[in-house]
């Protein structure tokens, strides 16, 4: 299925039991409206942990109906997010979702060894775009939590987008591996990696995809500038998930799109048991909101 | 652009390299068409008819000149421009790698002794208020202190000749925070300084930004950041190539942007552009490189 649009994202989740989604910290007003339309659309069902008095007047004062929600009493925030994880561990919620906590704070849990979400894999940041000027929704990653990752962090990074491109349906998603310059250059390492990692695929060390690189980011998503140039790649003009080479490409490209471009864009953070939804004060209502539908929709 | 260069009232003489493309030819019978500039194609000469007579164009609008390979019409456009017979070099269906080797070459080039070769473009974004310049997104993979502060100056330079008296510019990061594992925090701290202290004139410069503190004005204050470019930036001072290249081109793919662009550090404007351009852009570019000459 080829998803054209973010809230195609709705067809995946459609007539399933609505994921349960676990807010750490909940008294934010930033995440907590998000979590309530989500709920209201019945794209989740949401565990609030947190200060329960500070989370009723984030409701009161923003008139959020939430009778009927879940809410566990705990004003440390240190000890919201250990509890949420935990209930994630238990498999008692799908979702994690940051609160009024620190990334640092939340992730460290995470990674906790005895009761975290660890599985051995790389943590990885997961954007998926709709732009209209593009035909159908395309991936990126990673723009924010990897800052200089190498041959082998890249392989887990792709590992982690593809197995979640094939929980949204995907069967072999295009993999571009960006570069500035189509052609490989020694002194220009993105390059030498996408070469790798094109290799690493045709042999099958990388599976359920089809990896293509280096590739510029206008061979990659249009098929006119590949051929203008005699590139010959089944990925040009067709990608389905873009690898930035480092966070400081990523990151500029991802705010290109979105203040530029005027993209909508999905994130989640992939890698741990299940999809972990991180969203911050500049996103978007509607960033954040599709992102719980990504999450819910990428989750097992 | 094109108004300011048409009140020059000069025809500028552009000698492209290895002319195959129908974009190039266009954009350069376009400027003819308009005045501005008088086109000599240097490249496979029977090639290069066959595209014009495909496309009426007449073959009087321009002189050809036979080349049988991409190196050696590169190596004869900058010969041109070198010896006065033109005033303009462009490239056109040839490799960037090819074509800079000529323009660069130490004997025969036209680079200005001790000058960083660098790219600066001129991008006009729908979603943006104003014109916006962005370096490098062509030549300098991984531009050290120096080199950014050449790609500044250029810059600058360029603001200026479009009217902007003191341009602001972001130097741009994947955030405002300084650190450690972003190598370019350094360069960028140096180059802040410069600014404060008058080495390097005439502009208002901050950095690291993120491309929101650069151009979104609501952003300072949803992130608590004071900064003086305040989301109000005319010049974008990217860390890598591999950082501006997809950037601008992102522009142009999906933001509907227009850009034109020159090389700098050369004794005479260098047209470059990528071999997917439109005709448009390397239209608006021959007029940028006409203005700046």
């Amino acid at each position: 299925m080829v998803l054209k649009s973010l809230s195609d994202l709705k067809k995946i989740i459609a007539g399933g039991p609505a994921r349960k989604l676990v807010l750490a910290a909940a008294q934010d007003q930033h995440s907590l409206g998000a979590v309530i339309k989500a709920w209201k659309d019945n794209i989740i069902e949401p565990i609030l942990i947190g200060d329960k008095e500070g989370i009723q007047n984030i409701c009161e004062e923003n008139n959020y109906d939430i009778s009927g929600v879940r809410i566990i009493h705990e004003p440390d925030m240190d000890k919201a997010v250990e509890m949420s994880v935990k209930m994630v561990s238990k498999k008692e919620a799908d979702i994690l979702m940051k609160g009024k906590v620190g990334t640092s704070t939340l992730l460290k849990c995470v990674l906790n060894k005895e009761w975290g979400l660890r599985t051995g894999n790389l943590l990885s940041h997961f954007a998926l775009f709709e732009v209209d000027t593009y035909p159908k929704v395309i991936a990126v990653t990673d723009v924010a939590m990897n800052i200089a990752p190498n041959l082998q962090d890249k392989i887990a990074i792709i590992n982690n987008s593809v197995s979640c491109l094939v929980r949204l349906g995907y069967k072999m998603p295009k993999v571009a591996v960006l570069g500035a310059v189509e052609m490989v250059n020694e002194n220009m390492e993105a390059t030498l990696h996408a070469a790798l990692l094109s290799k690493m695929n045709q042999r099958d060390q990388i599976r359920n995809c089809i990896i293509d690189g280096p590739l510029a980011f206008d061979n990659a998503v249009s098929l006119e500038s590949a051929q203008l140039k005699g590139i010959r790649s089944e990925v040009a003009g067709d990608t389905d998930l873009l690898l930035m080479p480092d966070i400081e490409v990523g990151n500029v490209l991802y705010k290109s799109l979105v203040f530029f471009a005027k993209a909508k864009v999905a994130a989640v953070i992939l890698g741990a048991r299940v999809p972990i939804v991180l969203t911050s004060r500049s996103d978007s209502e509607q960033a954040k909101y599709d992102s719980i539908l990504l999450s819910a929709a990428a989750s097992k | 652009m094109v108004e300011n260069v048409l009140a020059l009232r000069k025809r500028h003489r552009i000698a492209v390299a290895w002319a195959h493309d129908f974009n190039t030819i266009s954009a350069v019978c376009k400027a003819s068409d308009d005045g501005f500039a008088e086109a000599i194609l240097i490249g496979n000469k029977s090639q290069i008819k066959e595209i014009c007579n495909n496309s009426g164009f007449g073959s009087g609008l321009f002189s050809i000149i036979d080349s049988d390979n991409e190196t050696s019409a590169s190596e004869e456009a900058v010969r041109l421009v070198k010896s006065g017979e033109a005033d303009i070099v462009m490239k056109g269906l040839v490799g960037t790698d090819k074509f800079l080797k000529a323009v660069m070459n130490k004997e025969h080039g036209i680079m200005i002794p001790g000058a960083t070769m660098s790219y600066v473009g001129a991008v006009e974004i729908p979603a943006y208020k104003k014109l916006l310049f962005i370096t490098d997104t062509a030549v300098i993979p991984y531009p050290d202190l120096n080199q950014k502060i050449a790609m500044a100056n250029y810059a600058i330079e360029m603001a200026e000749r479009f009217g902007i008296d003191i341009p602001k510019i972001a130097l741009i990061g994947a955030s405002e925070k300084k650190s450690d594992h972003f190598r370019y925090t350094d360069d960028y701290i140096e180059i802040c300084k410069m600014a404060l202290d008058g080495r390097i004139k005439n502009c208002i410069i901050d950095g690291p930004l993120d491309l929101f503190l650069a151009c979104d004005s609501k952003s300072p204050e949803i992130k608590g950041v004071n900064t003086p470019v305040n989301g109000d930036a005319d010049i974008l001072l990217f860390p890598s190539l591999e950082s501006c290249n997809p950037f601008y081109k992102s522009l142009m793919l999906f933001g509907g942007a227009e850009l034109a662009g020159l090389i700098r550090g050369t004794e005479k404007p260098v047209v470059l552009m990528s071999r997917s351009e439109s005709e448009k852009s390397k239209y608006y570019c021959i007029a940028l490189a006409c203005l700046m000459a």
